[in-house]
Formats: C-alpha cells, structure tokens, sequence
C-alpha cells in the first residue's frame, strides 16, 4: 500500500505535479541557501579561533593569489588589447584618438578586469577548493578532523575565504595594470595610435574611485567564489561522482553569483 | 563505560537503525559484528557526536552524547581515538605532520616534546623513520598503523577501530588484530572494534555485539555467541564463518 501511495503521489501525470516539482525546487533551493547561511555564520561567529586557522592563511594565499598570476596576466592583456581595438574601431574618425585611452582605463578598471577576471578565478580556484573539500569529505578526511576535536569550518573554510577577500583585490589591481598596458600595445600596434594619445586620454579619464570600486567588488567577488567553493566541497555526498558534481555546481553558481553580485555593486554604488 | 540505548536512525527514508543497544565495559574490547552497509560505522560516529541519531541515547561516563552542546562535543572527543576504515589520513601533510596536528593545537608541548610523542606513538604500532613520508607513498596496511598511531597521539580512553582489517591480506590484517590487543595491554585502553571479519572479530573482541537489519541480534562473548539458540544468531554466525 504504501509504495502505491508514492507512486501515485510522484506521478509525472498529475496536473498537480508542476506544483510538487516547484515545492521539491524550492525546498532544495532554500535549504541550500540556510546551509551556505549557517557555514558563514559559524566562520564568522569563530573567527576569534585564530589558533586553528592562522597556520593555513599563508599557504591558502599563495595557492588562490600567487598561483593565479599567470592566467590573470593572459586575460588582462587580452582584455586590454581587445578593448582598445574595438573602441578604435568604432569610434573611427569620428572623435579625437586619445578617447581610445580613457575608455580603456574607464571599461577595464570599472568593469572588464573585475568581471572578467572574476569569472575565470572561480573556474580555476572554486574548482580547486570544492575538488579538494569535497575528496576530504568522501575520504572522510573531514570526519578525521571532528574527531581530532578540530573544528573544521575555521580549520578549512576560514583560511580558503579570508586568503580570497585578501588576494582577489590583488589580483584585479595587478590584472588593471596588465590590462592598461595590454591596451596600449593594441592601440599602437593594431590601431595606429600614438602611445602619448592613448597614454593622454587614460591620465584625462583615470578617477581614484573607479579603481576603489573595482576594488570593493573583488572582495565581493572573492568572498563569494571562495565561501560558495568551500560550501560546495564541504557537503559533498556520494563519492567521487558527488565530487565532479559539486565541482561543476561551483562553477556554475559563482558564475552566476558573480554576474548577479556586479549588477547590484554597479546599481548601489555607481 | 559506554552505553547505546534504543538508537533509531533513518538516511533519506531508509531506516539503517531500528532500535540499537548495548553497553561496552572499562578495558574491554567489544566487537560490533553485522553485514556491509547494515549502520555499524554510522555508530561509531554517533558515539562521538559526527552523526546525530533520530532516537536513543548514548551515554559516555555518564553524560548523553546526544544532548551535548558543541564545545561539550570538542571536550569529549579528547577522550576517544578513531581508527577510520581508509584511515582518512590527511593527504596534504606528511605522517608527522599528521600526528603533530592535534598535538600541536590542543597540547602546550615543545617542539621537542612533540617530536618525542610522533616517534612514541609510531614506535607503538610498529613504525619507523616515516615522519616524513607522504600518504600516498604508503601501503594499505602503513596506512592504517599511522592512522592509529595518530589516533592515539593524545593518549585517550576509547579507541574505536572502522573496520580495521578491511582490504588487507591476511598477513597483514593479522598484524593489525595484534596491534589492537597490544594497545589495549600497553594503553589500558576500553575499544570498540567493528568489523564483518569474523576472524578478525574473534582474535581481538572480549564481547560481541551483533546487528542484523538494524537491531541488535544478541550480545555476548565468544562462547554465549557460537552456542546460541537463537536461529539468527547461529545462522549468521555460520554464514560469516563460511
């Protein structure tokens, strides 16, 4: 009897069954979302616990920061290249060449290094912290702590999301001025732009605040690509397919989470 | 002494535990016998607080470990070492560093004091000159010494062993069953041990505990076990012997 009663509770065929697909969504969405609520909380609420996570800050930083410099370097120069060749382009012969040089700095700084750079970090470092959680979760690594007395939030997480928030404004200054310089050899060598034209229009357009504000969203951004990493990796189920799983889900939502984040930065503070 | 009473626990639906009791007695070995995937390792957890059960009581020295705050949870897990079945060794440290861990953070020692203790705890299950080894370079059976040796770094009261001797050959399974009786000798140590192994079962355990479909068929020593009446007791006693 019992089995009938599921099977006719689940059926596809129920006109209602949209509404019980929507209840088990929601369900999922919001435990999800109580459960990354309650690890940022517990990280927080122990933060006084330096002890325990101090010895991982150093190693953590090298491993998101100093280990990321290549693939920032190759984008940002891209980046900067690209921006500069499609504003000549399109503002061909109708306004002076030196404006070539302000939208770069104005387009990089307050947009396209953040965002961009943002986006390939949480491929490359979300993807590493949920990898790593989520195989100590499944080899009971994890468990291995707890039983050691350690409390695992602030011995895993805390270091991974404090060297984020601390190396990703790093990144994107360091990822600005790459993307500035990348700029300006794609406006000399591709779009026949003098390089004191170029250099004029970026000195006439650079405002502090536009760095400060890609400063304010990676942190953001760092907080929300690492807490959501270590979310993922630390509730890992069911092996190393819930590991590619989880893995793959990081991906995903700190893409959206970062593309979401922007809006709301640009909105509020612009 | 340690006491499961009644434990109830359910995963997704499935109800693994359906009423689980027993009790184990200071310096004895008791081993929980009963088929893969029937909640013996699920135990193990409940009894130092990794996995909550949905009904029962455990009772450590007197206190219900299902009623314990978090930082009264830390303070109990002083007490128990836990051999996991993989060993769950942390892979990105060496096997000192795997030992010092919790030296490190929860002891005042020196670093000297701390060497002294590594090469201690790995001198009692039979390890040397390791400390700077990686995991990986281990076999199965190394592994599973480091595992206990960090295990006991910090001296404690219960060990409890996930099946200890699982994927092992038989020679070195039967090193480890020796290990485990050392322990107690040398530590004064109270163990649980689980395991399917009935062999294994038999060389290490003082009592046994065994779980069928979720309840406990009986518990008793070796002799009360093998001359049960009980048609399951003897049916799955003559099943694990083979």
């Amino acid at each position: 009897m019992a089995e009938s009663t599921v099977s006719i509770s689940e059926s596809s065929t129920s006109p209602f069954a949209l509404f019980t697909l929507l209840g088990k969504a929601g369900n999922r969405f919001f435990g999800t979302l109580g459960g990354y609520g309650n690890v940022v909380w517990w990280m927080l609420r122990n933060a006084r616990d330096a002890r325990t996570y101090s010895r991982n800050i150093f190693q953590q930083m090298v491993q998101i920061g100093v280990d990321s410099i290549p693939i920032v370097i190759f984008v940002s120069t891209f980046v900067g290249m690209v921006t500069a060749v499609q504003s000549a382009y399109q503002l061909y012969d109708w306004i002076p060449r030196n404006v070539v040089g302000s939208l770069v700095i104005k387009s990089v700084l307050l947009e396209l290094t953040p965002l961009l750079t943002a986006l390939v970090l949480a491929g490359k470092v979300g993807a590493t912290i949920t990898a790593e959680l989520g195989t100590m979760r499944v080899t009971e690594q994890i468990d291995a702590l707890e039983a050691l007395a350690f409390d695992p939030i602030s011995f895993l997480i805390t270091p991974r999301v404090l060297a984020g928030v601390v190396m990703f404004p790093v990144l994107i200054v360091f990822g600005d001025v790459v993307a500035a310089i990348g700029g300006l050899l794609g406006s000399v060598f591709v779009a026949n732009i003098s390089p004191e034209a170029f250099i004029n229009g970026m000195k006439d357009s650079f405002e502090v605040y536009d760095a400060v504000f890609g400063i304010i969203k990676a942190t953001m951004f760092g907080f929300m690509i690492t807490s959501i990493a270590c979310y993922q990796g630390f509730h890992v189920e069911g092996g190393s397919e819930g590991v590619g799983k989880a893995t793959m889900n990081t991906v995903v939502l700190t893409c959206l989470a970062v593309v979401v984040m922007d809006f709301v930065l640009a909105s509020v503070l612009l | 002494m340690i006491r499961l009473e009644n434990i109830w626990k359910q995963f997704s639906g499935k109800q693994v535990l359906r009423g689980v009791s027993f009790d184990v007695r200071d310096k004895e070995t008791l081993v929980v016998l009963g088929k893969s995937g029937g909640g013996k390792s699920v135990l193990l957890k409940m009894i130092i607080g990794l996995i909550k059960p949905d009904s029962g009581a455990i009772v450590v020295d007197g206190k219900d470990v299902t009623k314990m705050s978090y930082p009264e949870l830390r303070a109990l897990r002083f007490k128990f070492g836990f051999l996991f079945q993989g060993a769950a060794l942390f892979d990105s440290m060496t096997v000192g560093e795997n030992i010092a861990l919790s030296l490190r953070r929860h002891t005042g020692y020196s670093n000297e004091e701390i060497t002294e203790r590594i090469e201690y705890a790995l001198s009692i299950v039979g390890l040397e000159n390791v400390t700077r080894v990686m995991p990986s370079s281990l076999s199965g059976g190394m592994k599973k010494r480091v595992g206990l040796a960090r295990a006991i770094a910090l001296t404690p009261r219960y060990v409890l062993y996930d099946e200890p001797t699982t994927g092992l050959d038989m020679e070195t399974a039967d090193g480890i069953n020796l290990l485990i009786n050392d322990l107690r000798t040398l530590l004064g140590v109270t163990s649980i041990v689980v395991t399917h192994d009935i062999h294994s079962a038999f060389v290490v355990g003082d009592r046994f505990a065994i779980l069928d479909q979720g309840v406990t068929l009986m518990t008793g020593t070796r002799e009360e076990i093998q001359n049960s009446d009980n048609e399951e007791v003897r049916k799955y006693i003559n099943s694990a012997i083979g």
